[in-house]
C-alpha cells in the first residue's frame, strides 16, 4: 500500500502538528469509533487510539485504527507491552502496516491492577524501549527480535511517550535520549499544566542536543471541572497540576467550569507554540473528543496544512 | 462472682517485676483454688510466647490472663509492647478454631498503683463474670 | 530465603477431616526463618488442632516433628521410623519440601499447611520482602543490586515508567520505585554509564524452562 504517514510529512515540512486521542468504546460497535473520527477529521493531522488504557478492556487499538483509516484519518497505533508478548507485538506491527497504519506509539502501559481485569497476568515480555528498538529494526533492517529476516518490512513512524513531571526529574531527559537512540522519532508528552516545569524540562532536552533529533508534541487535556482537576492532581500518578490552575477551575461557577477548562487548554496550546523545540500539540480530551475542533480553532491552528 | 463455686480454671501469666514477693504472695490462692489456678511468673512479660498461652488453654484453663507492667514502665523497654502483640496473635489463632478471643485477656497494670499478685488476681477473678467453661474440655463440667 | 504463610485453619481442618493420626512435620530452614513452619509454628498449629478436635468431639492423635530441612532426602529419611504409625503428614514446609517428602514416601498421604510465596530477605523482624524471581539470568550488577524483574511492577529493563512519583511505585505507594533506587544508587557510585546502553529483551526461556527446570552437576553426582 503506497500510503505515507501524514504526521511524519507535516512534521518534516516544518509545520506545527496537531494530534488528538480517540478513545475506543468498551464495546464492539464500530460506529462509535467512526463518529469520533468524523469529529476529528480535518482538525488533526493524526489521531491516536489508546490500547486498553488503564487496563480496561476496550475495542482494540489495531481495529479502531483500521476503522479511522477507512474514514480518511491518519491513525497512531498505541501499543502497550503489558498485554502481549514479543510474538504478538511483532505480529500486530506487521498487521498494522498491512492495513496502511503508519504511526505507532510504544508504551509500557498502566499496570493491570488498575483496570477491570486485575487478575490478568501482566505480560511485560519486553518494555517500551525494547519495543521501539524492535519496530525500528523491523522497519530498517527487515528483522525481528533475534535477527530472523522478514519477507517485507513494515512502514512505521515511531513514537514514544515522555512524562516531564515524573521522578527522577533529572534522569527523565537522559531517558528520552535513550528512547531516541532506540529509534523514537516523535514524542507525545503527558498532559501539561505546569508550564514552568515543562519549560525547564525542555531546557534540559535542548542542552542534551535532543531538540533537533526528535519531534516533541506537548500534551494537553482540557479540564471538565474543578473536581476533575483535583482528582487528577491527587490520584493520577505522574500528574502535576499547579494550585493556580486548580483555583481557576474552582473559582468558576460550576456551569462555567468547562469553559474555563477549554480556555486553559487553548492558552497552553498557544504557550507551547512559543517554546523552542516543541513541534506540536497532542490533545487528550478523554470522552470529550467534540471539544477538540474548538481548541484547535481557538489556538489558531486551523486549518491544518494540506498533506 | 465467687470463683470457688464457679468451677472454672485459670492461668495467670504475669511479670515478676509487678510483685517481687510473688512466690510467697500467691500461696493463699493456690491453697484455696488448688489445681484450678496456675501462676506463671515471667522475668518480663515480653518473654511470653503464643505457644505458652495455647498450651495453657490446651491443659484445661478456661481463662488465661497476661498481666504486664504499665506502658513505659517495662524494665526491658519494649517487653510489654511485645507481649501485647503476641497475645493478639494468639487471640487470632484461637478465634480460627472457634474459641472466644476473651479467653485470653491482656491486663496492663495501672501506673502508680502497686499491688501484690494476690490482690491483682482476686480482683480479676471477682470481676470475671462472662466466661463459661472452655469447649476444649468437652461437655462435662469440672 | 523462601517465604511462606500458614493457610487458614479452616482450610487445614478441611484437608484433615478423613484422618485421625496426624504427623505434623516442620522445617528448620527458610520457613522457620519467616515464622511460618519451624518447630514453634508446628507447636502452635498442633495445639490449635488438638483443641479444635476436642471442641468438635473428634478424636485425633498428633505427633510433632521438625526436620532441619524438608527438601533434602537425607533429612526426610528420619521420618522412616515413625511414618508407618500415622495416616497422614501435615507438612509445614514450603512446596519444595512437601513434594520432596512425597518423593521419598510416595504412598503416604501428605498435605501442605502453608502457602509458599516468594524468595526474599528479612527486612526487619517480622517483615519479609520479595527480592528475587529466579529468572535464571542475573543482571544485578547492571542495576546496582536492585532487581528490576522483581521490584519493578512492570519488570522494566529500561525504566522508570511515567508513573513514578515521589519515589514510589504507582501501583502500590508503599513500594519504592525500583528504578528510582537504581538511578540514585548508580548516581552515587558514579556509574550511570551502566544505563547508557539499551537493555535488550530478556531471555525468559531461562525462567520458564520447558516445564520444571533442573540443574545437573556431574562433579557432584555419585
Amino acid at each position: 500500500m503506497m500510503t505515507e504517514s501524514r504526521l511524519k510529512k507535516v512534521l518534516h515540512t516544518g509545520n506545527f502538528a496537531v494530534t488528538a486521542e480517540c478513545g475506543p468504546p468498551k464495546g464492539a460497535d464500530p460506529e462509535v469509533v467512526k463518529s469520533k473520527g468524523k469529529v476529528l477529521k480535518g482538525y488533526v493531522d493524526s489521531a491516536n487510539v489508546t490500547d486498553n488504557q488503564t487496563g480496561v478492556v476496550r475495542l482494540c487499538s489495531l481495529s479502531a485504527c483500521a476503522l479511522l483509516k477507512a474514514e480518511g484519518l491518519d491513525p497512531v497505533l498505541q501499543m502497550v507491552t503489558r498485554d502481549r508478548n514479543r510474538i504478538a507485538l511483532q505480529s500486530d506491527i506487521l498487521g498494522a502496516s498491512a492495513l496502511g497504519i503508519r504511526n505507532i506509539l510504544c508504551l509500557s502501559g498502566d499496570h493491570q491492577s488498575f483496570g477491570n481485569q486485575p487478575q490478568a497476568k501482566g505480560v511485560f515480555d519486553i518494555d517500551s524501549i525494547q519495543l521501539i528498538q524492535a519496530v525500528r529494526n523491523m522497519r530498517d533492517a527487515g528483522e525481528i527480535i533475534g535477527g530472523e529476516k522478514l519477507s517485507s518490512p513494515p512502514q512505521m513512524f515511531i513514537g514514544a511517550a515522555a512524562n516531564p513531571f515524573a521522578d527522577p526529574f533529572k534522569y527523565r531527559a537522559a531517558r528520552l535520549a535513550t528512547k531516541v537512540e532506540a529509534g523514537a522519532e516523535f514524542i507525545q508528552t503527558q498532559c501539561i499544566f505546569n508550564l514552568k516545569l515543562f519549560r525547564e524540562w525542555m531546557g534540559l532536552i535542548r542542552d542534551l542536543g535532543m531538540a533537533n533529533k526528535v519531534f516533541i508534541l506537548g500534551g494537553i487535556t482540557p479540564l471538565k471541572s474543578a473536581r476533575m482537576a483535583e482528582y487528577m492532581a491527587k490520584q493520577v500518578a505522574g500528574m502535576d497540576i499547579p494550585e493556580e490552575i486548580i483555583n481557576r477551575m474552582k473559582s468558576a461557577p460550576s456551569k462555567e467550569q468547562r469553559e474555563e477548562g477549554i480556555k486553559i487548554a487553548v492558552e497552553t496550546a498557544q504557550a507551547l507554540r512559543e517554546i523552542q523545540g516543541v513541534h506540536g500539540v497532542h490533545i487528550m480530551a478523554i470522552e470529550w473528543e467534540e471539544v477538540v475542533p474548538r481548541i484547535v480553532q481557538e489556538a489558531g491552528l486551523y486549518p491544518r496544512p494540506q498533506a | 462472682m465467687d470463683q470457688k463455686s464457679s468451677g472454672l480454671s485459670f492461668a495467670i501469666f504475669f511479670c515478676r517485676q509487678l510483685d517481687p514477693d510473688q512466690d510467697v504472695n500467691r500461696r493463699a490462692l493456690e491453697k484455696e483454688l488448688g489445681a484450678r489456678v496456675r501462676f506463671y511468673p515471667l522475668p518480663c512479660s515480653g518473654r511470653i510466647d503464643p505457644l505458652h498461652l495455647m498450651r495453657a488453654l490446651e491443659s484445661g484453663a478456661d481463662k488465661v490472663y497476661l498481666i504486664t507492667c504499665p506502658i513505659g514502665a517495662c524494665r526491658y523497654r519494649e517487653g510489654n509492647t511485645r507481649a501485647q502483640k503476641r497475645i493478639a496473635y494468639a487471640q487470632g489463632l484461637i478465634e480460627e478454631i472457634g474459641l472466644e478471643r476473651e479467653r485470653l485477656e491482656l491486663i496492663v497494670a495501672a501506673a502508680g498503683k502497686p499491688a501484690t499478685i494476690d490482690e491483682r488476681t482476686r480482683e480479676l477473678l471477682a470481676g470475671e463474670t462472662s466466661i463459661g467453661p472452655s469447649p476444649v474440655k468437652g461437655k462435662k463440667q469440672a | 530465603m523462601i517465604t511462606a504463610e500458614r493457610k487458614p485453619i479452616s482450610e487445614i481442618k478441611e484437608m484433615l477431616l478423613p484422618y485421625k493420626k496426624i504427623l505434623v512435620v516442620g522445617c528448620g530452614s527458610c520457613v522457620a526463618e519467616c515464622a511460618a513452619g519451624g518447630e514453634k509454628e508446628v507447636g502452635l498449629l498442633s495445639s490449635a488442632l488438638r483443641m479444635d478436635a476436642k471442641v468438635s468431639g473428634k478424636e485425633i492423635e498428633i505427633k510433632e516433628l521438625t526436620l532441619d530441612r524438608q527438601c533434602v532426602y537425607e533429612f526426610i529419611d528420619r521420618l522412616s521410623d515413625v511414618i508407618g504409625q500415622y495416616d497422614v503428614i501435615l507438612s509445614l514446609a514450603c512446596g519444595a519440601g512437601v513434594q520432596a517428602v512425597a518423593e521419598v514416601f510416595p504412598r503416604v498421604h501428605i498435605f501442605p499447611a502453608l502457602n509458599t510465596t516468594f524468595l526474599g530477605e528479612t527486612k526487619e523482624a517480622g517483615l519479609w520482602v520479595e527480592n528475587c524471581r529466579g529468572c535464571g539470568d542475573c543482571k544485578l550488577g547492571v542495576f546496582a543490586a536492585v532487581c528490576p524483574v522483581t521490584r519493578c511492577a512492570k519488570g522494566l529493563f529500561n525504566g522508570p515508567c511515567g508513573g513514578s512519583r515521589t519515589e514510589r511505585c504507582e501501583v502500590d505507594p508503599e513500594v519504592p520505585c525500583a528504578w528510582q533506587l537504581i538511578v540514585s544508587r548508580l548516581e552515587d557510585m558514579g556509574r550511570l554509564d551502566l544505563l547508557k546502553k539499551v537493555q535488550p529483551p530478556a531471555d525468559w526461556s531461562k525462567q520458564q524452562g520447558k516445564g520444571p527446570r533442573k540443574i545437573k552437576r556431574e562433579d557432584q553426582r555419585t
